[in-house]
């Protein structure tokens, strides 16, 4: 991951930060103090959206709240209703904070409990992933724990789907299937309970976040072990440096920010 | 209560019920666990139970739903959302990044933990506790100091199931507070 430099005590700098829109990915640095949204005002981009090819980016006037890099727009202008997506991805994105440090030295955490503090963004997060889905005959919603279990069920209730929880291990009761994934040292399971999904069901799996994509594709395994077409991998938030979407098996994967 | 007017409300309460699950010695020989999961698998189940909170609670001013990790985080958000709250994850110790306070708690055997952001609930707030089961009610109470600790009035804990017999209610009434669940568990929390 590029270096940090700390200019004080509420500051972090990325040395990039992209937003991915309608597949294009867009340069907005836009980064959080470490505190919370009631200590900061929140206000819509003063500048128009990216979405209509003429803005130098999102400009956002709170303090704690660092506009770094003007956002050099790769995509086309698009017809009002982008616009409206765009709006909503903004203040997603301005709610989610990181924080320095954590869980160990030299990770940038992306926090999402800030997003769900605020009602308006944490619907427009949910409306996003409805509008995407509900058409595409899902009956399935496999979230991973935790953050998964946060944003997996309200998707579901809107799209008439159930509710699958992928769990640690010895957390579901009853019998259950488990699949092993590496991690940067060691392995670690997650398990789903037999019986929970159908063959020839359609899913999507969401976790709040993909970074190196492991948690993800055992996931994708454990619903296509059981003979279940995974139509989607969704989150919230990509760390693309760190190459998940590569990992996914050929799964493709929606993410609302980059 | 004429059978027009309840029908509606009892039979959801019915049809929740008739989704759960027992699976017995989890998670250790004697103990008969409640499994909500199967709830989840049931969308019309799941819909009713999110709208039987919703329906009691949008009406009651609540800013804040928090829930318990992990399984208030299936049920509380939906709430959230639908009552246009902002939603707090009350979480096991070091899993929620920044300043944290912590609430400790007594278990059968030891202790355990429950944390909450510095700065996620204001003072005055109105609060709802959600948790898919309540037991001996230890750990909504760990809830409840956490929140009251931030000055947000608790105005009601809610619970999909309640164990009876683990004396839950009573504990949270000795903290001065209701509980509201939908469904009363038949069976009894261990072997006879």
């Amino acid at each position: 991951m590029d270096s940090l430099k700390i200019f004080n005590s509420d500051v972090v700098i990325m040395k990039s930060h992209t937003f991915l829109y309608n597949g294009n990915f867009v340069n907005s640095l836009k980064l959080l103090a470490p505190s919370f949204p009631s200590t900061c005002t929140k206000k819509p981009p003063t500048s128009a959206s990216t979405a209509r090819g003429g803005t130098t980016g999102r400009h956002f006037q709170p303090s704690s709240h660092i506009d770094l890099k003007p956002s050099c727009s790769s995509h086309m202008a698009a017809p009002t209703s982008d616009g409206l997506i765009d709006d909503r991805i903004a203040r997603i994105t301005s709610a989610i904070r990181v924080i320095p440090d954590f869980p160990k030295p030299g990770i940038l955490f992306q926090d999402i409990t800030t997003l769900l503090l605020d009602p308006v963004a944490f619907k427009d997060t949910i409306d996003l992933f409805v509008e995407r889905y509900k058409d595409k005959n899902i009956s399935v919603v496999a979230g991973v724990e935790a953050r998964g279990f946060i944003f997996g069920p309200p998707i579901a209730l809107a799209i008439g789907a159930k509710f699958v929880p992928m769990r640690k291990p010895n957390k579901l009761p009853g019998a259950v299937i488990s699949e092993e994934y590496s991690l940067e040292y060691g392995t670690d399971k997650i398990e789903m309970h037999v019986g929970a999904v159908q063959e020839g069901e359609r899913a999507l799996v969401i976790d709040d976040l993909i970074a190196t994509g492991g948690t993800l594709c055992a996931a994708i395994s454990l619903l296509e072990r059981v003979g279940v077409k995974v139509v989607e991998c969704a989150c919230v938030i990509e760390l693309p440096e760190l190459k998940g979407r590569e990992r996914l098996g050929g799964k493709p994967l929606y993410v609302l920010v980059s | 209560m004429s059978a027009g007017e309840n029908d509606g409300f009892s039979d959801r309460i019915n049809g929740i019920k008739s989704t759960l699950r027992v699976v017995p010695d989890f998670p250790k020989p004697g103990i008969l666990f409640l499994d909500i999961t199967t709830l989840l698998l049931d969308p019309k189940a799941f819909r009713d139970t999110i709208d039987l909170f919703v329906e009691r609670y949008k009406q009651k001013n609540i800013s804040v739903v928090a829930g318990i990790e992990a399984r208030g985080f299936m049920f509380g958000p939906a709430i959230a959302l639908a009552i246009g709250a902002k939603f707090v994850p009350l979480r096991k110790p070091k899993k929620l990044p920044g300043e944290v306070i912590s609430e400790k708690y007594i278990l059968e055997y030891g202790t355990d933990c429950l944390e909450m952001h510095v700065g996620a609930v204001q003072p005055g707030e109105r609060a709802l506790v959600v948790d898919d089961l309540v037991a001996t009610g230890g750990t909504l109470c760990a809830a409840m100091n956490l929140l009251e600790r931030a000055g947000a009035v608790v105005v009601e804990c809610a619970c999909v199931i309640e164990v009876p017999d683990l004396k839950g209610r009573e504990r949270l009434k000795m903290h001065g507070k209701p509980l509201y669940v939908l469904v009363e568990s038949m069976f009894d929390a261990t072997t006879s």
